[in-house]
């Protein structure tokens, strides 16, 4: 299911819909969440001309004080957004809702065939830099998923779904391309397995290998959260013997 | 008169779809679909209906309706009432409101105040309502920028759904120029219908093809939808609707 590669650990999601599919924009989000258990702990923004009131967006940060229950952020569609903020107040929010703890996912989605901004492209791609997981609704049967690790990592995959009105399944294209190989190679073959071509390694991963990989947080990831600083604090005794001189003056180095 | 074409909209109800919008393309005219949903609204007992006109003044509706077979000037003032942009502003020249910014409000935001009056005035009185807005496109003509054209449109989606029993209906033409704002506004209803010239080129018999879009169900994923389409050809008094294939050239 697409739930379980939308909902991970990335907290900044951009869906760029090629598709069309604008006017269901929050009830896929909010169906995605729901498959994952995230249901309840959802706020969607207002749309429309409720839009005007700037207040009802920048009071969203100050309205979840309770630390415990981090919520997930469904915005307005870009084209919405765009419609009545400036992009730089649009980055400013998004990058507000990307530091804010109480907030574990934000959830943007875009359409750039409704974007009416004469710059749309380049807000566009401004969104795609914000984000850590980008979902591309190519066409009817296939995606492509961008995801940016913690760590640095980046991996860009394709896959081919199969959508109908409850439900969005999706399966790796690279797998759906080997295993098409296998089956030519079973039957002209019999006996001999269709390997990977770079050796005996597996190095792709199917659907639930990629879920458990984004939920675990690896150790450097763990300290790079805490807010100790790995400064040493000497204070030097009084019978201490200092040199301002560079004792390696002479080495020429 | 212009029963068929109605129905092949699915306009023939009592109770239309909140919000239904008519694109129009380049080189055709779509102006017949108002005429021919305003006498059918006016044939409903009770039910109000606000005509804004900006392509046309009040008197071309008057007279359209004349040939399609009803009197508007019977229900004008009661059930039908009409702001006529283009009438304001051939009166009162450049003193007219459309033409300068009152109170700092554009264009559009002075037409949807107007239109939030009239609807206070009159909707409570009324079993339902529709405001029909003959061309969106002469917004931009007389300065409202694309942005605010959006809104503009918003504001009326906005309307739609805070009053149970409202309609909202737009036409839009040069579609296919003004293609971002087209679909932008499409996408706050239901029902879109787009007025095609023909791709072979100029028919006796036929004056374009509709295309009627409209989404069933919205699900999670994906919508359903049906899509329809039908050729017309626009008479003196009526409008005739054919099937694709219907007509053809004998040899």
């Amino acid at each position: 299911m697409l739930s379980n590669l939308m909902v991970t650990n990335q907290k900044v999601v951009l869906i760029i819909d090629q598709l069309n599919r604008e006017r269901i924009a929050a009830k896929f989000i909010d169906s995605l969440l729901k498959e994952q258990g995230q249901g309840e702990e959802v706020k969607v923004l207002p749309i429309g001309t409720q839009l005007k009131h700037v207040a009802s967006i920048e009071t969203l940060l100050g309205d979840n004080n309770n630390p415990k229950n981090a919520i997930n952020v469904i915005l307005p569609t870009l084209a919405d957004l765009l419609c009545y903020h400036k992009p730089a107040h649009i980055f400013q929010f998004i990058n507000r809702l990307r530091r804010c703890e109480h907030v574990s996912r934000v959830f943007l989605w875009a359409s750039p065939q409704l974007l009416l901004h004469a710059d749309a492209e380049y807000i566009l791609a401004g969104c795609e830099y914000l984000s850590e997981l980008v979902l591309r609704l190519e066409t009817d049967t296939t995606l492509s998923l961008l995801s940016r690790k913690p760590g640095g990592g980046v991996s860009n995959k394709r896959y081919t779904c199969e959508v109908s009105k409850t439900e969005f399944k999706v399966k790796p294209l690279v797998d759906a391309a080997a295993n098409a190989a296998t089956v030519t190679e079973v039957k002209s073959e019999e006996g001999v397995k269709a390997a990977d071509p770079g050796g005996t390694f597996k190095i792709e991963l199917d659907e639930d290998e990629m879920v458990a990989r984004n939920a675990l947080t690896l150790p450097y990831e763990r300290t790079s959260d805490t807010a100790t600083e790995g400064n040493i604090i000497y204070t030097p005794d009084a019978d201490d013997d200092f040199d301002d001189e560079d004792p390696d003056e002479d080495l020429l180095i | 008169m212009a029963a068929s074409v109605l129905l092949a909209c699915g306009l023939n109800e009592q109770k239309l779809p909140g919000f239904v919008h008519i694109s129009e393309e380049s080189n055709v005219d779509g102006s017949f679909l108002i005429s021919c949903i305003l006498g059918q609204r006016l044939r409903i007992s009770n039910a109000g209906t606000l005509l804004i006109c900006l392509q046309h003044h009040y008197q071309h509706y008057f007279n359209a309706g004349m040939r399609l077979g009803y009197n508007s000037n019977i229900f004008l003032g009661k059930t039908l009432n009409v702001i006529d942009v283009l009438s304001d502003m051939a009166q009162q020249g450049l003193d007219c409101k459309w033409l300068r910014s009152s109170d700092e409000l554009t264009l559009t935001e002075q037409l949807i105040e107007d239109i939030r009056t009239q609807l206070a005035n009159n909707y409570a009185n009324r079993t339902s309502y529709t405001i029909l807005i003959d061309n969106l496109s002469i917004l931009f003509n007389l300065g409202a920028s694309k942005l605010h054209v959006q809104q503009f449109c918003q504001s009326l989606a906005a309307l739609a759904k805070e009053h149970e029993n409202l309609t909202v209906i737009t036409k839009l033409s040069n579609s296919d120029i003004h293609q971002l704002t087209d679909d932008n506004v499409a996408k706050l209803g239901n029902v879109r219908i787009q007025v095609l010239r023909l791709k072979s080129g100029v028919f006796r018999e036929v004056d374009g093809k509709l295309l009627i879009e409209r989404v069933l169900d919205e699900g999670s994923y994906a919508c359903e939808q049906s899509r329809k389409e039908v050729l017309y050809k626009v008479n003196d008094r009526n409008v005739k609707i054919f099937n694709p294939g219907e007509i053809g050239v004998k040899v």
